[in-house]
């Protein structure tokens, strides 16, 4: 890819803060421990208690940190994010590509296990299997891969099938390119924005879809998750505490998921130079001057 | 045999001027020499005359006897009585001091025994019978017109009734009226002699000479029959001089050779210029063969043929979209493929290149049959799409996009691509720089996607190119520089071009020939100017009208394309066809 992603959205002001926002929260979530004197699970005394020097958010029912506790449920999302999105968007790539590009009775079942998975009512079968084989969070990464791929993949698909007819692609095909050479110089760059934005899509549901399993109260019970925390705080709405507890969870949650749309909204700016408009203007402008 | 000569050479120095001349006249016949100037088109009529200076070997026999060897006393005798020739110069070769009747009659007197006063009447008589009344014999030649001084020098070479006329561009600087009565006159004379009609001008040769020999450095390329010659040239020489005419009934824009002549070369004369050449044609002098009543030199055999198809037949989704297709197209040659949409065209440019995979026929290229579709065929094949801006992926700049060719058969070093691809980028008259070479399609205009995506078809240095609608995605302008480039491009790479269009207008501007398709067949082929004068087939008669504005709706003698296909369909039906008819 000769298009220089990072270089171009370095330009582009919701791309920065998008980043930014994500750059914090990865960062805050990674260096945890250098940001909080407590341990998650530490009982630190007091229960209820507002936010000061010590407990920066305060404390919870049980007297734990919650700006502690803040700090290490985004661990959980931001690993469940990325899993979800490389894992679902493999598939998506894996299985969308190749019934486009195999057709005939492979792409069939492909298409039909497909709808089949997309019909599902997505929480209910993932509350039901979570609760049968116990909640915990590499099962919870798996489900909510295996529930976010199908609609990927068709829509993966549909762009191949698209591609194979492109001009581009039957004119290399004149060369006498090969299919190796089609997929890995046509195909794959073309798809690259859409795999981009699938595996954004797919982060942004997955942060989503976790933190609301666990407010439902489907979640690995040893994992701390912004989901169980809100469920936690809603018990205790009819004190001061949901200001400190409640709220910035949501925000955190919040931040996370439009930093995470941001930089997906950039990104395939970036990667597709058609929708470079300034440039475009700017740059027939300079060839008709040189003309 | 009246006029034979054998291996004629002449040489000037050290230059060789003619570089062995077979030539055979009869009584009778007419004989066009044709050629650039500088070919050596004069100097042969000369040497016939023995008026040529420089050295000269071979054989020249006229009525059974040697030229060669003859004194110059004897050569006198035959000059202007058995043999007479009409001068190129017009102003040149009166004297200038001396009454028209004057030098004719001294024309007269040199070879007969006979008096003054009888030679002058003759003279007079003679001068009538070119057209020249007694008062313009009267004349000093500056008193008389071009045209009358052209018919003057006419008189003087028939007044001893030669047997051999060697006519050096008689009609050059007349202007059309003048030269249609000289042309007239002149055909009257030529009768019962033998001629030579030394001449750049095509239609001259057409009108007066039923044979017509093209000389190109001191050889002849190719002899037969005028008419032939002219409607189907097969030497890629003579091709280039007819292209370069400006016929009347040309409809294709003229096209020049490119280079210059030089005399003296190894091997083929014209070897240099030829878009076909192979190694032998700069060692080997071709021999002439005959063929068909054509004399031709060529190494190669003449033009040859680079794509044929035969009975091709594609069927999509148990649609048929092409029956029974017959083209050919042969070297520098551009073959239009008209029709309207849906009529099959680029299916038929999608199943020659491979993209689609056609049930039956054959297609041959090179006289090859074409059984797979390998890395050879492509670099000799290669397809410019209708619309550039899909055709380049917009991933790719301009670099990226013509070095991809080169990449997929893997030809060359990087250095070696980057300087390939420089060159076709010249070739196609765009910027090699840095800053160019990086830009994307998006970020160039209409004209400038369709030369990179030239630039990308010539990359392997393909000799046929497919052009499917190349300018239907732009304005008339980009429109027409593209063609004028496609149209040098052929000039400088004898490209053969299968230029799909539906619009008849740009076909005829641009094709030597046109294919007419309708429902995946080809109703009507011919000659592209041949073709537009008189369609023979409704349906071209139809494209023709719409595209010249005379398309009356359809509620009258012009036919609707149902009824058309109705006719095809049922080729037995003649109600059908008397009906439309």
């Amino acid at each position: 890819m000769h298009v220089d992603a990072l270089g171009e959205i370095s330009h582009d002001p919701l791309a920065k803060a998008g980043a930014i926002m994500l750059v914090v929260i990865t960062s805050l979530a990674l260096f945890a421990p250098l940001f909080s004197n407590y341990s998650p699970h530490d009982y630190t005394g007091n229960i209820f208690s507002p936010p000061d020097r010590d407990h920066l958010l305060g404390t919870d029912s049980m007297g734990q940190d919650i700006w502690t506790r803040l700090l290490y449920g985004a661990r959980t999302s931001l690993l469940v994010a990325g899993a979800v999105a490389l894992i679902s968007s493999s598939l998506s790539l894996l299985i969308g590509a190749s019934a486009a590009l195999v057709g005939g009775l492979y792409e069939r079942l492909c298409m039909r296990i497909i709808d089949a998975l997309i019909s599902l009512p997505t929480i209910i079968v993932m509350i039901l299997v979570a609760a049968y084989l116990r909640p915990s969070l590499p099962l919870l990464i798996l489900l909510i891969s295996l529930f976010s791929w199908p609609g990927g993949a068709r829509i993966i698909r549909s762009q191949v099938l698209s591609l194979k007819q492109r001009m581009h692609i039957n004119a290399s095909r004149t060369f006498g390119a090969g299919k190796g050479h089609i997929i890995s110089k046509h195909i794959i760059p073309d798809l690259s924005p859409i795999i981009c934005a699938l595996m954004m899509q797919d982060a942004r549901k997955a942060v989503f879809m976790e933190a609301g399993l666990a407010f439902l109260g489907v979640s690995d019970p040893t994992v701390i998750s912004w989901g169980k925390m809100m469920n936690q705080a809603l018990a205790f709405t009819y004190l001061d505490v949901w200001q400190w507890w409640l709220v910035p969870i949501g925000l955190a949650l919040s931040a996370t998921l439009i930093g995470i749309s941001f930089l997906s909204f950039s990104l395939e700016t970036a990667i597709d130079p058609r929708l470079r408009r300034d440039e475009s203007i700017e740059g027939s402008m300079s060839v008709a001057r040189r003309a | 045999m009246t006029l034979s000569i054998r291996n004629l050479k002449l040489s000037f120095g050290k230059t060789e001027i003619l570089r062995g001349i077979d030539l055979d006249l009869e009584m009778g016949d007419c004989l066009a020499l044709v050629g650039e100037s500088g070919a050596g088109k004069t100097t042969l009529g000369l040497s016939v005359m023995g008026l040529s200076r420089g050295s000269a070997s071979g054989e020249i026999c006229f009525k059974k006897r040697s030229l060669f060897g003859i004194s110059e006393e004897e050569f006198r005798e035959l000059r202007g009585r058995e043999m007479a020739m009409v001068f190129q110069n017009v102003e040149d070769a009166l004297d200038p001091v001396q009454r028209i009747a004057d030098q004719i009659a001294e024309a007269i007197a040199v070879h007969r025994s006979i008096s003054a006063s009888d030679a002058s009447r003759l003279a007079v008589r003679h001068l009538s019978n070119v057209g020249l009344n007694k008062e313009k014999a009267r004349m000093y030649p500056h008193q008389l017109s071009g045209g009358e001084k052209q018919r003057a020098l006419i008189a003087m070479a028939l007044v001893n009734d030669p047997d051999l006329l060697i006519l050096d561009e008689p009609t050059a600087s007349l202007d059309a009226l003048t030269k249609a009565d000289i042309i007239e006159l002149l055909r009257s004379a030529v009768v019962g002699r033998m001629c030579m009609v030394i001449t750049h001008d095509l239609s001259l040769a057409a009108s007066l000479a039923e044979r017509m020999a093209v000389l190109y450095a001191g050889r002849i390329m190719e002899m037969g029959r005028t008419e032939e010659i002219l409607k189907g040239p097969r030497h890629p020489y003579t091709r280039g001089l007819i292209r370069s005419y400006p016929a009347m009934n040309a409809t294709k824009d003229l096209q020049g050779i490119l280079g210059q002549m030089v005399h003296g070369l190894n091997g083929c004369p014209f070897h240099q210029r030829c878009t076909q050449r192979i190694d032998i044609c700069s060692l080997e002098v071709p021999k002439q063969t005959e063929k068909e009543g054509r004399i031709i030199a060529c190494h190669r055999g003449g033009i040859v043929p680079l794509l044929e198809i035969k009975g091709l037949g594609l069927t999509l989704d148990c649609y048929p979209v092409l029956c029974d297709l017959d083209i050919s197209l042969r070297e520098g040659e551009t073959l239009a493929l008209v029709g309207e949409s849906g009529s099959g065209k680029t299916s038929l440019s999608k199943a020659i290149m491979g993209l689609y995979e056609p049930d039956r026929g054959a297609v041959i290229l090179e006289r090859r049959r074409v059984e797979k579709r390998d890395s050879a065929f492509y670099s000799r094949v290669q397809m410019i799409f209708q619309n550039p801006r899909e055709s380049v992926s917009h991933r790719m700049n301009v670099l990226n996009a013509v070095i991809e060719p080169l990449l997929v058969q893997k030809k060359g070093s990087s250095e070696e691509r980057l300087e390939r691809a420089k060159k076709v980028l010249s070739m196609v008259e765009l910027p090699v720089d840095d800053d160019f070479l990086k830009r994307y399609p998006h970020q160039l205009s209409g004209g400038e996607v369709q030369r990179v995506a030239i630039a990308r078809a010539l990359a392997l240095g393909p000799k046929l190119l497919i052009a499917d609608e190349p300018t239907s995605a732009l304005d008339p302008s980009v429109q027409a520089k593209i063609l004028k480039l496609l149209m040098n491009l052929q000039d400088k790479m004898g490209l053969a071009i299968l230029f799909i269009t539906h619009d008849i207008a740009l076909a005829r501007k641009i094709s030597d020939r046109m294919a007419v398709m309708q429902s995946g067949r080809i109703v009507e082929e011919g000659a592209t100017n041949e073709i537009l004068a008189c369609p023979s087939h409704p349906y071209t008669r139809r494209l023709v009208d719409c595209a010249s504005g005379r398309y009356d709706g359809g509620n009258g003698d012009i036919i609707l394309d149902r009824d058309v296909a109705e006719l095809i369909a049922k080729p037995g039906d003649q109600s059908a066809l008397e009906k439309y008819c």
